[in-house]
């Protein structure tokens, strides 16, 4: 090789040779690009689709928008009226913070072994695995708010039905999170475990658990925050918390305690989400021996 | 020519590189050694301004480079390349692809984000993959390669930088014996035949030796030894690894039977 020649020289030269050993490097549109332009393009045409089958028009979002800032004018300043009713608003509050905290814990307990049978190298055998992951998919089809009406109708208005609303559309949540991040785990701690002598017990709770529990306390303290949020909605259909007095505000067009009460929800959320993420940033960081 | 002017980086009350000074020659292939920790990696990074100095100056050709910002930064970047320990390769990209990397700079970004490289391009990344002898892998996923392998794409991606410098941070300490010869001889290959200056921190001190027209020894961040790697004699050695002398002379012959030096060190307790 010349000393002289540079590598873009040296490569120019050889072009000829380089476009002969290496077709498919310059063909215009490679096959797998080609595969990937057409799968979007079909995406696109389905969006465009759907839109039109179910009448979307711009128009009608523009007249909407108008209505939605008329709303907004209505709602300022945000007001909670009575000094009763600011009491009445924030056992409400505390309630609906309840409802997340308790639902989320009975179903993190309650989905933790329930992960472990559903994962894949934890479970016992083959039949339980399916059972248990076909038994959590069937649990998180249903939403909270369907499992909320569904326990008002069994235990009676209140803050109880939303606990279990919570709690039973959570477990299949967690269920399948855990499941996934067993199953992510890394193998060799578990070999290691085995080689030295230990049983599958031995090797879940010395080669997996280590690893898979801060991930879990993570997903418990997401689930927490967002539950904050459904455990609003779940309110409305008489399983306790805010959501009740939110929707009877917005059918009595009170629009000045409505904003104080999103307004409220929302610096709680925000809370939360400071605080969990502290807390989910010092479980990955230090880990105890 | 390469010159570096009391660079020193602090990291809280640790110096990591104390006032270190150096004048690099176009052409010449440097071994920065010492033993782990002693300031290396942190001096490499702070030429390419992966890491900022604390203090002191860089300057190459004439021109200062401590205090580029954007793209200035980026086009000085493009000119010293950068080999990593971990090859530090897109794992999941294709080989080619990931040689193209080194083309950024030099195409403009509507026409590299959407992966739409020049024939020229192509055929200068695979002009320097055939190089490495690994022309036949351009289509294979970069982290199913082995790590000689891998280390190879890094350094082709290296060289379609044109760059003017190569800084290579331990690029042999994650390889076996005969990928560490291949990955070296890469590296001394490019420093004869492009004139590439090379600067390339090692811990090993045999292959210092082969490979390098020059040594400079790092100790706790200080310059203590600068020279030809002839003059680097076993108490020099030793004065610069200490206790990991014997283990990075690698039982090289030259040097008289293991006499472990222990007097200055007290183990653990």
């Amino acid at each position: 090789m010349n000393r002289s020649l540079s590598l873009r020289d040296a490569a120019l030269a050889d072009m000829a040779g380089i476009r002969a050993r290496h077709p498919t490097v310059f063909l215009p549109l490679p096959a797998s690009r080609l595969g990937a332009l057409l799968l979007c393009a079909a995406a696109l045409g389905l969006l465009v689709f759907g839109l039109w089958r179910l009448d979307f028009s711009p128009a009608r979002l523009v007249d909407g928008f108008a209505q939605l800032f008329h709303f907004l004018g209505l709602m300022i300043p945000p007001d909670p009226g009575t000094w009763s009713r600011t009491v009445l608003i924030l056992k409400g509050l505390a309630e609906t913070l309840a409802i997340a905290l308790l639902g989320t814990l009975g179903a993190a307990i309650l989905a933790f072994p329930l992960g472990f049978l559903a994962a894949r190298n934890t479970s016992i055998n083959r039949a339980v695995q399916f059972l248990s992951r076909r038994m959590l998919d069937g649990v998180r089809g249903i939403d909270a708010l369907i499992w909320a009406l569904i326990w008002v109708s069994v235990v009676g208005l209140g803050p109880f039905a939303g606990v279990l609303a919570i709690l039973t559309s959570d477990i299949g949540t967690f269920g399948k999170l855990f499941s996934e991040a067993i199953e992510a785990a890394d193998r060799k701690p578990v070999e290691g475990v085995t080689a030295s002598g230990g049983g599958k017990l031995h090797g879940i709770r010395f080669g997996v658990l280590p690893a898979v529990l801060p991930v879990m306390a993570g997903h418990v303290l997401y689930m927490f925050e967002s539950n904050t949020r459904s455990s609003t909605i779940i309110g409305i259909v008489g399983a306790g918390g805010i959501g009740l007095m939110l929707s009877e505000m917005i059918r009595t067009l009170e629009w000045n305690v409505v904003s104080f009460i999103v307004l409220l929800i929302l610096v709680t959320v925000a809370v939360i989400d400071a605080m969990s993420g502290r807390l989910r940033a010092a479980l990955a960081g230090a880990r105890p021996a | 020519m390469l010159i570096i002017e009391g660079l020193t980086r602090r990291y809280g009350d640790r110096i990591a590189v104390d006032d270190v000074c150096l004048e690099v020659p176009r052409g010449s292939f440097v071994g920065v050694i010492g033993r782990s920790g002693a300031g290396k990696s942190t001096l490499l990074r702070m030429v390419n301004r992966l890491a900022d100095p604390s203090a002191g100056r860089i300057l190459w050709e004439g021109r200062d480079v401590t205090a580029l910002q954007g793209r200035a930064l980026r086009d000085w970047r493009a000119r010293c390349a950068m080999v990593f320990q971990q090859f530090n390769l897109s794992g999941r990209l294709d080989v080619l692809t990931n040689v193209l990397v080194g083309r950024l700079n030099a195409v403009p970004a509507h026409r590299s984000l959407l992966r739409l490289w020049s024939a020229e391009d192509r055929a200068i990344a695979l002009s320097a993959l055939e190089r490495f002898d690994i022309g036949e892998l351009a289509a294979q996923r970069a982290e199913h390669l082995s790590g000689g392998q891998q280390q190879r794409v890094a350094i082709a991606r290296a060289l379609v930088q044109e760059p003017d410098i190569i800084l290579a941070d331990e690029p042999i300490a994650s390889l076996d014996p005969r990928n560490t010869r291949v990955v070296m001889d890469a590296l001394a290959r490019i420093n004869r035949e492009f004139g590439i200056t090379v600067l390339c921190n090692l811990h090993a001190l045999d292959i210092a030796r082969a490979y390098c027209d020059r040594l400079v020894g790092l100790s706790a961040g200080r310059l203590v030894f600068d020279g030809p790697p002839e003059a680097l004699d076993a108490a020099a050695a030793r004065e610069l690894y200490g206790l990991e002398a014997d283990e990075a002379v690698d039982h090289a012959p030259a040097l008289p039977g293991p006499t472990p030096q222990v007097a200055p060190f007290a183990l653990h307790a």
